[in-house]
């Protein structure tokens, strides 16, 4: 009656056996389901050492404590395992109707440990659990893979189906994991690691409901919820031609303050997060030429083509997640592009389209939506895949990968067909692409020739396609997060939206301050950006959506929500405490298995050094070192090396959670 | 009467207090808000601005304890 079933399902590939295990309440009641749950089941039963793509390493696929509970936006589910792209903790979060059918087969979490001697597929109803074989799936990608289970496992429930396509076959350490048509958990590698253990797919068709305390005080919440979200719908006059002025007013601003994060949801309903294609050029939030650049080299003429107007002509239909009422999805047309035989994808998101567009100065929107397409049949993240075009590109136009090594290919700055061959070959791990296919610090290192200057990554892992040179706290989340190059955690934006002062006593409020503060390394926004990163903690803990997140408290309000699922009556303050032992739990995991945290904190171009010539954040160096210094310590953990102080740890010894 | 201000960078904030809320006479519109906030004649026309979250017009009137919010731009995706 509280949100959560107390019950996952572990599966053992190199043995076969699959068995429930019984989880005590008192680990829900310190660190919640999701990948609070997440986070104490693979600290607990991981070694340390584990080789990520070996049996030891566990897979799991977490729920959440606010899914299936009546509440709006929380249908997110997460995979959670060590990470094959950092070493330390890994996990990546998608959409789409796979998280309530965790729950709906009795379970708050599947995880799964060993290696399977042929490809297989986890089959989970109402009557139990089996292995299934799937040699006949293997090498089919991931859309088409979805369709065919969707189909034949099919009794009376279309079930619900996450797979890996090729990437993660071909155990891509930046490949992900597939659900709904091509939404992508693409982060951390976890995709190589399902790949790894010959783990095809998980179909499940339970039927099982979720519980919880207060059902009548979560359903007048969500009327209330839904019907703001539901009036919240942009102005007329906004049209993708005016977010250059937008970006441009945005870069000249000398002063901040709360913002009201439902004006972010009435963008989102209507484009998604593609407002930003145009809008983050002329403000410099995204990357240029390998983050090299600035709209200096790639200026209006060029950019606009990439109007989100132009995206959503191709929209057939609206897309939402489960419980969600924002819809910020769309499903795109793409019949007349290609070869023709794909006829609708997902609209390709913000992230793709700076990734594969802006950092590699493309313009040519139809060579988005194809490779966007392509890395969802294969399984592969944007984020990275991009980031590893753009290095490629920029050591070709050094001389440190010539065209004998592409096989002929010229890989020029802007060229569209040469990155869709390249991200070909990469998906194919055929030629240099297979040198690419692991991520931009492998190829670095196998490549050598000083080319690790061109190899955008922290600890490992490409960074989201936003510069934090326009907000810092960005990369104080991309340095300090356990799962680094993190763009999700926060920004002192996404601060100003939510408003977690109003609830949270030590979250500092925020009135009107100057732009440059957040330039100066500070308690103040050193207890925002903790502030932020336990409240993302709580968010995935829950299931929630991160967009509904930046709607900000007055309008979604997490605290709320969990007490009318647990009836526990907590504070905000209380809660947060919990999300702050789940972060401390992750950076724990981490650490035990060698990961050192500083190595992590972000330097290079990315932070400003050397400092960009041109563009709005030109002359910029960040004080990374000393901001993400003042995280940890806010943290409780030291703050010259990120490691957890025994304070933390004892505490979560107190509570059972580290054995 | 007072009424909660979600502003943007590109706004004057002289007239809003610590609390976020601009004090204003009765009878007050959403026009009074924009031009305390310093936005320029010719853009109050354009509606960006939200009266407890439907669009309003300039003229729109306001009463005590309403939220006005601009268009403000989020990066992140
Ligand atoms: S806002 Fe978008 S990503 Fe979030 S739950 Fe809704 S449809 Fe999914």
């Amino acid at each position: 009656m509280k949100g959560y079933l107390g019950k996952v399902l572990k599966v053992d590939l190199t043995t076969g056996e699959i068995a429930d295990e019984t989880i005590p309440d008192s680990v829900y009641e310190n660190v919640l389901s999701g990948i609070g749950l997440g986070a104490y089941y693979l600290y607990n039963n991981i070694p340390a050492g584990a080789d990520p793509l070996g049996p030891d390493n566990i897979l799991g696929l977490t729920s959440g404590m606010l899914v299936g509970s009546g509440s709006l936006v929380t249908g997110r589910w997460m995979a959670v395992c060590k990470s094959p792209l950092t070493g330390g903790w890994g996990d990546a979060n998608c959409g789409g109707d796979f998280a309530p059918a965790i729950k709906a087969c009795g379970y708050d979490a599947i995880f799964f440990k060993g290696i399977s001697s042929k490809p297989v597929f986890l089959h989970v109803d109402d009557g139990g659990a089996e292995l299934r074989d799937a040699s006949h799936l293997w090498g089919t990608d991931a859309i088409e893979t979805e369709d065919i289970l969707r189909k034949t496992c099919r009794v009376k429930l279309v079930p619900k189906v996450i797979t890996i396509g090729p990437a993660g076959e071909k155990k891509s350490l930046i490949s992900g994991i597939v659900n709904d048509g091509g939404r992508i958990a693409a982060r951390s590698g976890v995709g190589a690691v399902m790949g790894s253990k010959l783990l095809k797919a998980v179909v499940l068709a339970g039927k099982q409901r979720t519980k919880i305390h207060d059902p009548a005080g979560m359903k007048a919440y969500s009327k209330e919820v839904g019907a703001k979200f539901k009036q919240a719908s942009a102005p007329g006059f906004i049209k993708g031609s005016a977010f250059p002025v937008l970006g441009w007013v945005l870069s000249k601003v000398k002063s901040v303050s709360a913002t009201d994060g439902m004006m972010g949801v009435m963008m989102n309903k209507k484009y998604g997060t593609i407002a930003v294609n145009t809008m983050g050029l002329p403000n410099g939030d995204s990357p240029v030429k390998n983050w090299g650049g600035s709209v200096k080299d790639f200026p209006l003429r060029k950019y606009k083509k990439l109007n989100p107007d132009r995206i959503l002509d191709r929209k057939i239909k609206s897309y939402s997640c489960y419980s969600c009422t924002i819809a910020c999805g769309d499903t795109c047309d793409i019949s007349d592009l290609g070869d023709g035989k794909i006829e609708h994808t997902h609209k390709p998101e913000y992230e793709n389209c700076c990734s594969l567009g802006t950092n590699l100065l493309i313009n040519d929107l139809d060579a988005i939506f194809l490779m966007s397409e392509s890395l969802n049949r294969a399984g592969m993240d944007s984020i990275s895949a991009g980031t590893t075009l753009a290095y490629a590109f920029e050591c070709f136009e050094n001389g440190i990968i010539t065209e004998e090594d592409t096989g002929g290919l010229q890989l020029r700055w802007g060229d569209a067909d040469a990155a869709t061959r390249l991200l070909e070959m990469m998906i194919a791990r055929e030629g240099i692409g297979d040198l690419l296919a692991d991520g931009v610090r492998v190829a670095a290192q196998k490549i050598g020739k000083n080319s690790e200057a061109y190899a955008i990554h922290c600890g490992g892992q490409e960074p989201g396609m936003h510069d934090p040179k326009l907000d810092p706290m960005l990369g104080v989340h991309f340095s300090a997060d356990p799962t680094p190059g993190r763009h999700t955690i926060g920004a002192g934006n996404y601060y100003n939206m939510i408003s977690l002062w109003q609830e949270v006593s030590w979250a500092p409020k925020v009135t009107k301050y100057p732009k440059s503060q957040e330039y100066i390394p500070s308690d103040e926004e050193a207890l925002k950006s903790v502030a932020l990163a336990c409240y993302k903690m709580l968010n995935d803990a829950a299931g929630g959506c991160f967009f509904a997140l930046i709607a900000g408290l007055e309008h979604w309000n997490l605290f709320r929500m969990f007490n009318d699922t647990t009836g526990w009556g907590l504070s905000a303050d209380e809660y947060m405490e919990i999300g702050k032992r789940i972060q401390t739990l992750r950076q724990m995991f981490g650490v035990k298995h060698g990961i050192e945290p500083k190595e992590a904190i972000m330097t290079g171009r990315v932070m400003g050094e050397p400092p960009l010539e041109s563009g709005n954040l030109k002359g910029i160096t960040l004080p990374i070192q000393e901001m993400v210094s003042l995280h940890w310590k806010h943290f409780g953990w030291d703050e010259n090396t990120g490691v957890p102080g025994q304070e933390s740890v004892a505490e979560l010894k107190e509570r059972a959670l580290v054995h | 009467m007072r009424v909660k201000i979600y502003a943007s960078g590109y706004c004057n904030f002289e007239h809003i207090d610590d609390d976020g809320f601009m004090t204003l006479p009765e009878g007050a519109s959403v026009n009074d808000v924009l031009k305390r906030l310093g936005i320029p004649l010719l853009l109050r026309r354009f509606r960006f601005a939200a009266v407890n979250y439907n669009q309003a017009k300039p003229g729109t009137v306001l009463k005590d304890g309403d939220v006005v919010s601009l268009l403000s731009a989020m990066s992140g995706g």
